[in-house]
């Protein structure tokens, strides 16, 4: 086989790696592929496929916070020559990143759009507040489509590795909020993994969309707030609900695959079981699988 | 190249169980020389298989595989039909016949329902090895109805040592839960169906309606490893031993499963994010700090 075409598998389990485990499942590939220098060329653009899709956090560079790698993010090539840029909204800067290292360089000012920026830097700070409130370790970049579409990409992305003890979780979340549809469409995606002797992982989508009412507009001040007054709402409904979903799986699908006790309440007698029939039938004849004297 | 194995049983720990066998094949395909490597220490769900003698479901595994067929235990016969597939001696098959009617009351008892099947063979060095499996699966009869899958696979070595015999055993359990829901709420016509908390904000939106819609999975294999020695009365012994031994097995990774499955992964969800205001709550523990500070001056 092409040593391409193992590449080209390979990157399969890369997009696959659970929160914070990049880098393990890279090892593996790395000794499963044996060539790191083409594989390191091969597996580039599904390491920034992983990073995109999974709203991969970086320090911003020059600035004391983090922001978000993804789709949003990235610049339109101005052209085909220049190596692709992502932006910090919230810092208005632009940046290279680099998918293996997770690094962002050669910072420079990013211009944003004039018509949406006061209503996407209200959002801003009211998400920055709903993450206080909410989230242990919580990252967001807000984005304004611009050129006079009046449309805002919420990005929420929260992360905990604790490979010492064998697990690691991810929450993100995304709402893209449309004046011009009156529309909100959200998603919010949970992955946990827990390996400790095994390996168990939670996997849930949440798609949510709602209308825009009519008392918040593009020119509210009040606009932001009130759209993550109703993020805060849905989320947090959405994890209660988690939790009845955790309950019914608990009491319902998994008690039905597998009683605890038999219908006795009591372990099984296993000489009863094995029957007088073949019980008889086995200890009274000598020949038996064992010769036990 | 032990390395190499290592590094795709890390890989295989890692990836998604609900794609073990996709992933599986993958790395066979890259690395067709470790095929027996990886389906001999790689769990993947049991597939069940219908005898055609007796009409009886049977699960295949690596262990009743010869070439591309699989032995039933029901029949001993191999589907598709093999003129030389090994099959265990008379005597240890007169034991495997027993061996598959005790567990399947067993499976009854405890799964009430799925399949089982115990395939017994010879060592090399005296003594004999077995598997024990049992599979059940919940089909919704709805899309909105929850699913599930329980695979066990029970391996087992038995070296006997005078009246004693010495067990080894090796036990995985797959486990795959999946809950699907769909809800509307609010509008004019606060039109509601069941699911995701709809209802506890009655009213509250009259002028914004949601749609929503989503999945829950929680699938994973669990590992554990017993040695015990248990008394050798007559052969059937080795049923009873191994039926103990296996029953209290499961009956530990039940509860472990239960523990990871809905306690730990809910907790790190929580470690995530939190419901209640941890704003409010660090301004509460300031000041309470402040009045501490205050009453003790």
């Amino acid at each position: 086989m092409e040593l391409s075409e193992r590449i080209q598998i390979s990157s399969g389990f890369l997009l696959q790696a659970p929160p914070g485990e990049i880098n393990d499942v890279l090892n593996d590939v790395r000794c499963i592929i044996n060539n790191d220098e083409e594989l390191q060329a091969g597996v580039q653009p599904a390491l920034r496929e992983y990073n995109l899709e999974q709203f991969i956090t970086v320090e911003s560079p020059g600035n004391n916070h983090q922001c978000i790698i993804s789709e949003a993010a990235r610049l339109p090539a101005s052209d085909d020559e220049s190596e692709e840029r992502f932006i910090d909204p919230r810092a208005k800067t632009s940046f290279i990143f680099d998918h293996l290292a997770l690094e962002a360089s050669d910072p420079q000012p990013h211009e944003l759009d004039a018509e949406s920026e006061p209503l996407r830097s209200a959002l801003d700070n009211a998400t920055q507040t709903y993450l206080t409130a909410h989230f242990h370790d919580g990252v967001a970049s807000i984005f304004s489509k611009g050129n006079g579409v009046r449309e805002f990409i919420i990005q929420v992305v929260a992360n905990k590795y604790n490979p010492s003890n064998y697990w690691s979780g991810r929450w993100r979340s995304e709402y893209t909020i449309s004046f011009d549809e009156g529309k909100v469409t959200g998603k919010i995606l949970v992955h946990v993994h827990y390996y400790e002797q095994g390996n168990v992982q939670l996997t849930t989508a949440h798609d949510v969309s709602f209308n825009l009412p009519p008392g918040i507009t593009f020119s509210d001040s009040s606009a932001a707030s009130k759209i993550l007054a109703l993020v805060e709402d849905e989320e947090s409904k959405y994890q209660i609900s988690l939790n009845e979903t955790y309950q019914e799986m608990s009491e319902k699908t998994f008690k039905s695959l597998r009683r605890a006790l038999p219908l006795t309440r009591s372990k099984i007698d296993w000489d009863k079981i094995l029957g007088y029939k073949l019980g008889a039938e086995l200890s009274g004849s000598k020949e038996g699988h064992v010769a036990s004297s | 190249m032990a390395e190499l194995v290592d590094s795709m049983l890390d890989l295989m720990r890692r990836l998604p169980p609900t794609r073990t066998e996709e992933n599986v094949n993958a790395l066979i395909t890259i690395c067709p020389d470790y095929a027996d490597d990886l389906l001999g220490s790689v769990d993947q769900p049991l597939q069940l298989k219908t005898d055609r003698a007796t009409g009886r479901d049977y699960l295949a595994c690596d262990y009743n595989r010869d070439g591309e067929s699989y032995r039933s235990p029901w029949s001993n016969d191999y589907d598709p039909p093999l003129e030389d597939g090994t099959v265990p001696t008379p005597k240890l098959r007169k034991l495997e016949i027993m061996a598959n009617e005790a567990f399947d009351t067993y499976r009854e008892m405890y799964y009430e329902g799925g399949v089982s099947s115990v395939y017994l063979w010879d060592l090399e060095d005296g003594g004999f090895a077995g598997v024990v499996l049992f599979k059940k699966t919940m089909s919704p009869s709805s899309n909105q109805e929850p699913s599930g899958s329980w695979d066990s696979i029970h391996v087992f070595e038995s070296v006997e040592r005078g009246r004693q015999a010495h067990y080894k055993l090796t036990s995985t359990i797959m486990l795959q839960l999946t809950t699907r829901q769909a809800s509307q709420e609010g509008g004019e016509n606060e039109k509601k169906s069941s699911a995701m908390g709809a209802g506890s904000n009655n009213g509250k939106y009259k002028d914004i309606s949601f749609n929503r819609q989503g999945e829950v999975t929680l699938s994973g294999s669990m590992t554990r490893q017993q040695e015990q020695d248990w008394p050798i009365h007559d052969p059937s012994s080795h049923i009873t031993n191994t039926g103990r031994m296996i029953e209290e097995m499961e009956i530990k990774m039940r509860n472990s499963l239960q523990e990871v499955y809905f306690g730990k992964t809910r907790d790190i969800v929580y470690d995530l994010r939190s419901v209640d205001d941890l704003e409010k709550a660090r301004r509460q523990r300031e000041l309470q700090k402040e009045l501490v500070g205050f009453i003790k001056r």
